[in-house]
């Protein structure tokens, strides 16, 4: 059960105001107005011009973004269902426009003769986006909408911003970004998911065996545990960095390992360092959750005659499965940002971008590299979640 | 059979058991009652060895426990806790058919004996076989724990406070309702709990324990009759322990022939206790009444007095033998 | 329901807890005034390297910016978080509780890294960007552990507070907050020890902490530096773990004192 639920009354009335979306409605408005919703750089690396709402796209398009904003807040000064419905079909309106604004902009304040320039977005309107985002899911809440019905309305505005993205939004920087490097890009995005997959799945088997051990072995508990706790605190790039010196000292001086591709650079110090982060998050779940089975049901398959082999494999690990599974979303989520980190010691992966970019001063690069990193974290964990939902039996807590 | 012999049972320093020795007969129900923590659930569950005693013997049918095999042993032992132990990732048919799938029963017969059993316990089988434990009410639940632990047809059932977590009404029922189960099934079953009431009402022998030990054991009309000690007494009720004596006797086995006087106005079927014939005559204001047979026939009559000197020439004869 | 509380007595059960913190702010210290007279170790580890102990800023400086950025983000995120959990628990808060819970629980889920840089961006380079993202990113555990503890009170007990006739601050500060601390300040160790770590990233977007030498030291390929930086920031987050773990404690002796 999430915290979410454990608050939320059952009976959510209606005809109450609901502050909330009010507040967001608000929010939305003035990051619109107030700040800078786009900005314009004649090249990469210069900084760019911000530009209000008005400038981008012009009065008739700022009155239409302010009447879905403010109709989003007057809607729930009245809640019902009704209304809670038309705010969702409002902000996904919204949600699904906002790329044709970028077009607008684009065509507006680009100056086509120069082949250089390109479209920034401004923080006005990253808020508003995330604001929108937020509306989203008070909405979720308050509809009581299905996973599924949620993923689906997400998954339709990603595509529809795909789709405009490759199509029309050619003057826009990300999209730039990405055309100039698309191939790298896509490797990256594979090294990233390989390197995340290899080490989550590693520290599964080495943890499950490992809290197994640990279960047998109560010393090995304490030990291992403090080991574990300590390598948490050194930082993960930190870590990373120390790994460089001894694998580089094994590939000078053994050359099988060598040949097997162990470098002080790259992908195996990487590896390294990604399953010792992993192991205690995934060794503390799995541990927990086989720990924490309910020892009268325990009691009763002994009872009944079951071999301890047919308890461990019938009944504890079953029931254990949810929490080892909510181990497992906790450290892919956890290998996903440190994989990033990787970039700096030459691993490849998404983080190549965001340390790139950073060197070159070059911001859109950045975004190149950490939305999508921001992406692959979200589905993974909500993927996750689902399946420990979909196999906790008969819908159980 | 059951037999235990000078059976004790040492936690380190404490010891939960202390020389015990016990004798269930064939198709008894053993009732085992004291206070928690006085060692009757370690007794319990040293029968099927959850727990190994120490010191003594437990024989089984003849042949000492740790002569089985230990999976084997527990298979042919029926077991149903207070919390049921239910698995709460299988669904009532697969939890009660667990023993049977352990002893590789085809899968045919496993079906049909879970339904029977279903059946028997007054669950329907389309409206539960399908549910999960969390879904299921506490009586619900607890009838599945028994109906668990008769899958296989064990000779033998273990039952550790299986109706402490009930409310009142539900527990009376499924009293009730093993009752009549024993009655046609004939268990030898030892059965734990810290409801003397519903010790009395169930078990064929009553065994009272402290600390550990043994202080009492007999019919439970014997202990009723003849408490050993302050104990035992204050557990049979103190007060409260004539009424209870009388719930235990029958009207027909204490009624005198019909006499000539006229029949009383009062009619009580003979299978009444003679608790509830007192109630009777408290509530209908008279000191006689007249006792019918199933068909309201009368076939004799009871009188105050005679309720009265009945248990006490009860007491005179026990204390005589 | 997972909590950052399974951490304590894992690492540190013996001896006398506030032994642990003060022996690792030594060894900081140590390490910072005394990390020249270690270098013969050092030319052990790298005998090629130029230099061995890194100098383009001295370590006493790099310990300070560290431990200002992160004291800035942690100060700020206590006083908003808990402000926040508290908030959104009272009655006329309750409207945004779901909201708030949602996004405490779906923040954990963004990798520091990509907020970090998400902040230059908006804020460019320096020591801004990675206060703001710390905070953002600091905020999370300390705003669920709150709302956690103050979920776990005993509803009961408050009950049984109105009914003496305590007002509803009183319940506040005198019920809740002390019932729920434990929990509170796991969030907060969590939140700080993760920042310590976290703010080493900073030395890429040009904020210089204990985080430079190891960048540099990945940069030029010389070990030592990144050991140096390493260990000192290790250092730094043992002790304030540990400093945690001992409150924790001392809280706990209390809670449970007859």
């Amino acid at each position: 059960m999430s915290l979410i639920d454990a608050f939320s009354s059952p009976n959510r009335q209606y005809g109450h105001i609901n502050a909330v979306l009010i507040c967001l409605s608000v929010g939305m408005l003035s990051a619109a107005w107030l700040l800078g919703v786009v900005s314009v750089a004649p090249n990469r690396i210069v900084a760019g011009t911000s530009y209000g709402l008005v400038t981008a796209i012009g009065w008739p398009g700022a009155l239409l973004v302010s009447l879905l904003f403010v109709a989003v807040g007057g809607l729930a000064i009245k809640p019902s269902r009704l209304h809670y419905c038309a705010q969702l079909c409002i902000v996904t309106l919204t949600l699904l426009l906002m790329p044709f604004g970028l077009m607008v902009a684009g065509h507006w304040l680009i100056d086509p003769t120069l082949p250089q320039a390109r479209l920034g977005i401004g923080a006005g309107y990253w808020v508003a986006l995330f604001l929108l985002l937020l509306c989203l899911v008070e909405l979720r809440l308050r509809l009581e909408l299905s996973r599924l019905w949620t993923t689906l309305l997400l998954s339709s505005v990603g595509a529809a911003w795909l789709v405009c993205a490759a199509l029309w939004l050619d003057n826009l920087a990300l999209v730039q970004e990405f055309q100039a490097r698309d191939k790298q890009f896509y490797r990256a995005m594979l090294q990233h998911v390989v390197l995340v997959s290899i080490a989550v799945s590693v520290s599964v088997v080495v943890g499950l065996i490992l809290a197994m051990l640990m279960r047998r072995y109560q010393r090995l508990q304490r030990v291992a545990f403090a080991l574990l706790n300590f390598l948490q605190t050194i930082p993960s790039l930190a870590l990373f960095g120390l790994l460089l010196a001894p694998l580089a000292w094994l590939a000078a001086n053994v050359p099988f390992l060598a040949q097997l591709g162990v470098s002080g650079i790259g992908t195996t110090p990487a590896l390294i360092a990604l399953i010792a982060y992993s192991l205690l998050p995934m060794v503390r779940n799995t541990y927990i959750a086989l720990d924490e089975v309910d020892s009268n049901t325990l009691e009763a398959a002994k009872a009944m005659g079951m071999r301890p082999r047919q308890r461990f494999w019938q009944v504890r690990f079953p029931l254990a499965l949810p929490i080892l599974l909510e181990g497992v979303r906790i450290t892919a989520v956890q290998a996903i940002g440190l994989t990033a980190v990787a970039a700096l010691i030459g691993a490849g992966g998404l983080g190549t971008f965001i340390f790139q970019g950073l060197g070159q001063a070059a911001m859109d690069m950045v975004l190149l590299g950490a939305l999508p990193i921001l992406v692959l974290a979200l589905i993974v964990d909500a993927g996750l979640g689902a399946l420990a939902d979909a196999l906790r039996p008969g819908g159980h807590e | 059979m059951i037999e235990l012999s000078h059976v004790s049972k040492h936690f380190g320093e404490d010891t939960a058991v202390d020389d015990i020795s016990l004798h269930v007969a064939k198709g008894k129900f053993c009732a085992l009652v004291g206070s928690s923590g006085c060692g009757k659930s370690t007794m319990l569950r040293m029968i099927n060895r959850l727990i190994e005693h120490s010191s003594g013997d437990i024989v089984i049918d003849g042949q000492a426990i740790e002569h089985y095999d230990l999976v084997k042993l527990r298979r042919r032992i029926g077991y149903a806790i207070q919390s049921t132990g239910l698995f709460p990732h299988w669904t009532v048919a697969r939890n009660i058919g667990l023993v049977p799938r352990l002893l590789k029963w085809s899968s045919a017969d496993v079906k049909a004996r879970v339904e029977e059993l279903m059946c028997l316990l007054g669950l329907p089988m389309d409206e539960f076989a399908h549910k999960y434990p969390h879904q299921l009410s506490g009586g619900q639940a607890q009838r599945v724990g028994v109906a668990r632990a008769l899958a296989a047809d064990p000779d033998i059932l273990l039952m550790d406070e299986p109706f402490g977590a009930l409310d009142p009404i539900t527990r009376e029922k499924l009293q009730d309702e093993l009752a009549k189960l024993q009655a046609q099934l004939h268990k030898t079953v030892v059965f734990v709990t810290h409801d003397m009431d519903e010790a009395l009402k169930l078990a064929d022998h009553l065994v009272v324990m402290r600390e550990g030990r043994v202080v009492q054991q007999g019919t439970p009309l014997a202990l009723l009759q003849n408490p050993v000690d302050p104990f035992v007494e204050s557990l049979l009720g103190g007060l409260e322990r004539g009424l209870k004596q009388a719930a235990l006797t029958r009207v027909k086995d204490h009624m005198s022939s019909l006499g000539q006087s006229l029949p009383a106005q009062s009619r009580i079927p003979g299978d009444f206790s003679l608790r509830q014939a007192l109630s009777m005559m408290l509530r209908d204001h008279c000191d006689r009444l007249t006792v019918v047979d199933q068909q309201d026939m009368p076939i004799g009559e009871l009188s105050l007095r005679k309720v009265v000197k009945e248990a006490q020439l009860d007491k005179v004869s026990h204390r005589e033998a | 329901m997972k909590r950052d509380g399974d951490r304590e007595n894992l690492l540190m059960t013996a001896g006398p807890r506030w032994l642990w913190p003060v022996g690792w702010a030594l060894m900081l210290l140590v390490g910072v005034w005394a990390m020249p007279v270690l270098e013969p170790g050092f030319r052990w580890l790298e005998p090629d390297a130029r230099q061995v102990i890194y100098s383009r800023a001295d370590f006493v400086s790099l310990l300070a910016r560290h431990v200002f950025v992160v004291g800035i983000a942690a100060v700020v995120t206590i006083s908003v978080g808990v402000l926040a959990g508290i908030a959104v628990t009272r009655q006329w808060g309750r409207d945004f509780l779901p909201l708030i819970g949602q996004l405490a629980s779906l923040g954990q889920t963004f990798p520091p890294v990509a907020v970090l840089a998400l902040a230059v961006p908006v804020l460019g380079f320096g020591t801004l960007p990675i206060i703001v993202a710390l905070m953002l990113y600091g905020l999370l555990p300390v705003v669920r552990n709150t709302l956690a503890g103050l979920h776990d009170v005993d509803a009961s007990l408050k009950q049984a507070a109105l009914a003496m006739g305590m007002t509803s601050w009183q319940v506040l500060t005198r019920v809740e907050l002390p019932l729920a601390t434990p929990v509170i300040l796991a969030g907060i160790r969590t939140s700080v020890t993760i920042n310590i770590a976290t703010a080493a990233l900073g030395a890429t977007v040009g904020a210089s902490n204990l985080g430079d030498p190891i960048i540099a030291g990945i940069v030029n390929g010389n070990m030592a530096y990144v050991l140096q930086g390493a260990l000192l920031i290790a250092f730094l987050a043992l002790t304030v773990d540990s400093l945690f773990n001992a409150l924790q404690q001392q809280l706990q002796i209390r809670l449970s004192a007859p």
